[in-house]
């Protein structure tokens, strides 16, 4: 991973817990210049998923990278939970687009430049601005919101 | 032909062509297909926030039931995922039993798909076949975990049951006549000219679209990418155990049947190996009830492909945040593309090309009626 030292202005943190696990934080300024970057770097072709977090104050995001399908490259970065808005990866790694989508739905992150950030996994007439996966929300009030309020 | 103007056609959520209730909206130009939009979430209900609120030893439970087909392979990610966690070393032995059971739900499992893909293509004798055949590792499934579905082996620390040297050998004598049924049937599907015309060229994954989509597990592999989670990133005892990793360069639907015949083949010798290298010992350690905060990725090759979860632990006996990535959401970007430029007529088949786990996808668990 010498690649990675290049990169050190914009790395917060890594982390290797164990064989073929790799845990980076990032900056959140220039995140995609940077992510880009890597990409073509490294070569990182597969994104397992996208997982989102809200852990109170802000949120997070962790884009999981498959290098060579086999060294798990997880990339967090922080998002801003007042105005919780990121560039879309889309255009770097079409595959993201319903990750992207589903962390819309749940947690309300705006993916700029995303070519279609309507409902995927929530239900129709879901009141809009509710996001399940913010701590904010109990499974009780969620309960009650999917019950149609009452 | 073209007709210039294009039209919308829903296609489910309740649908006769779909086992579970989904939703794509195709836009079609005469017969053919020029653009899919997807909605899921109609099985959803909420596991990740579900993970939150319980407790790592109930959580097994609940990750067990987020898929009904490959219950083990979500619980084999979910013990792999918090004994990185804590972190935890599991017994030799527990480990071949985990993957004796992982390869012997994956026959199962593929057994299913092959059914219902020659069933998809008009072909019944065959699905019934396979489907006589799969009776028999549900049967012995039952037999070594108490349960034919929801096995509940698995446990943090490793599993709750062991394999009896019966059981080895009857899972051996069963061994040698589903291999030789799989033969048979594979020589059948490369024969068989009316399943070969329903499904070749049907449903084609470009190389290069299979990779920048994120296609994973058999519909990657039979696009001609070599990669498996069980090769790549070795878990269990994969690193130890000699297996090939099928591909095909069909890129069709019916590539995607002979990679999954094949790999019946291949995982009938990793259980011969594996009952044959089965370490003795013990097979559990106690975990801990609560973790120091961490956070673990874990990963394993479920029967549809990779499968990934994702755990942030935080000094209590409950998870901060849980997350799963089911393969079949891996895998619809790029269904969305194959059937684009496909006859309406190759829907249900293309759909199926990808063995759909609707729920596994939605991540499905019903647990409290409301009243």
């Amino acid at each position: 991973m010498k690649k990675l030292e290049e990169y050190k202005e914009d790395i917060v943190d890594i982390k290797k817990p164990k064989e073929r696990r790799i845990f980076i934080r990032v900056k959140s300024e220039n995140f995609k210049k940077f992510l880009s970057s890597l990409i073509e770097d490294l070569d990182l072709r597969h994104l397992s998923t996208i997982t989102g977090l809200d852990t109170g104050q802000e949120m997070e995001l962790l884009y999981h990278f498959s290098y060579k399908y086999s060294v798990e490259i997880t990339i967090g970065v922080k998002v801003p939970k007042s105005s919780p808005k990121v560039p879309t990866i889309t255009d770097l790694i079409p595959g993201a687009i319903f990750y992207e989508q589903e962390i819309h739905d749940l947690l309300g992150i705006e993916f700029e430049g995303h070519p279609n950030l309507g409902p995927l996994i929530v239900p129709e007439g879901w009141p809009e601005g509710v996001y399940p996966l913010r701590k904010e929300y109990t499974v009780q009030e969620l309960n009650r919101i999917a019950r149609g309020g009452k | 032909m073209s007709y210039g103007t294009t039209i919308k056609v829903p296609f489910g959520p309740q649908h006769p062509a779909l086992k579970e209730p989904e939703y794509f909206l195709f836009e079609v130009d005469g017969d053919i297909v020029v653009k899919v939009t997807p909605r899921i979430g109609y099985v959803h209900r909420g596991v990740e926030k579900a993970f939150e609120q319980e407790t790592y030893l109930h959580n097994l439970y609940l990750a067990e039931r987020i898929c009904g087909i490959c219950s083990h392979a979500h619980s084999t990610c979910y013990t792999q995922t918090i004994e990185g966690l804590i972190p935890l070393e599991i017994p030799p032995r527990a480990v071949y039993i985990r993957l004796i059971m992982a390869e012997l739900e994956r026959l199962h499992s593929h057994s299913l798909w092959v059914g219902i893909a020659a069933h998809e293509a008009g072909f019944d004798t065959l699905f019934m076949y396979l489907w006589r055949d799969r009776e028999m590792i549900m049967d012995l499934m039952e037999e070594i975990s108490g349960n034919r579905v929801t096995h509940a082996i698995n446990t943090i620390g490793g599993v709750r049951r062991d394999i009896t040297s019966e059981q080895a050998t009857k899972i051996k004598k069963f061994l040698e006549k589903f291999e030789s049924n799989v033969k048979e049937y594979t020589k059948v599907l490369e024969s068989e000219q009316t399943f070969i015309k329903r499904t070749k060229d049907v449903g084609v994954l470009k190389p290069r679209d299979a990779i920048v989509l994120c296609a994973v597990g058999p519909t990657l592999r039979a696009s001609g990418i070599k990669s498996d989670v069980r090769a790549d990133d070795p878990y269990l005892a994969y690193g130890e155990i000699p297996f090939n990793v099928i591909t095909h360069d069909g890129c069709d639907v019916y590539a995607r049947t002979i990679v999954r015949c094949e790999e019946m083949i291949e995982s009938a010798n990793i259980i011969r190996y594996a009952l044959d290298h089965l370490p003795e010992g013990k097979i559990k350690v106690p975990p801990p009830r609560t973790i120091a905060p961490n956070e673990s990725v874990g990963r394993v090759e479920a029967p549809r492909g990779e499968l990934i979860h994702y755990a942030r632990s935080n000094g209590t006996n409950k998870p901060e945040r849980y997350k799963v990535r089911a393969p079949t959401l891996g895998n619809l970007a790029s269904v969305c593309q194959t059937l684009i430029g496909a006859h309406v007529a190759d829907i249900p088949l293309i759909l199926a090309g990808i063995d759909p786990c609707f729920s596994c996808m939605d991540r499905v668990i019903i647990t409290k009626k409301s009243v």
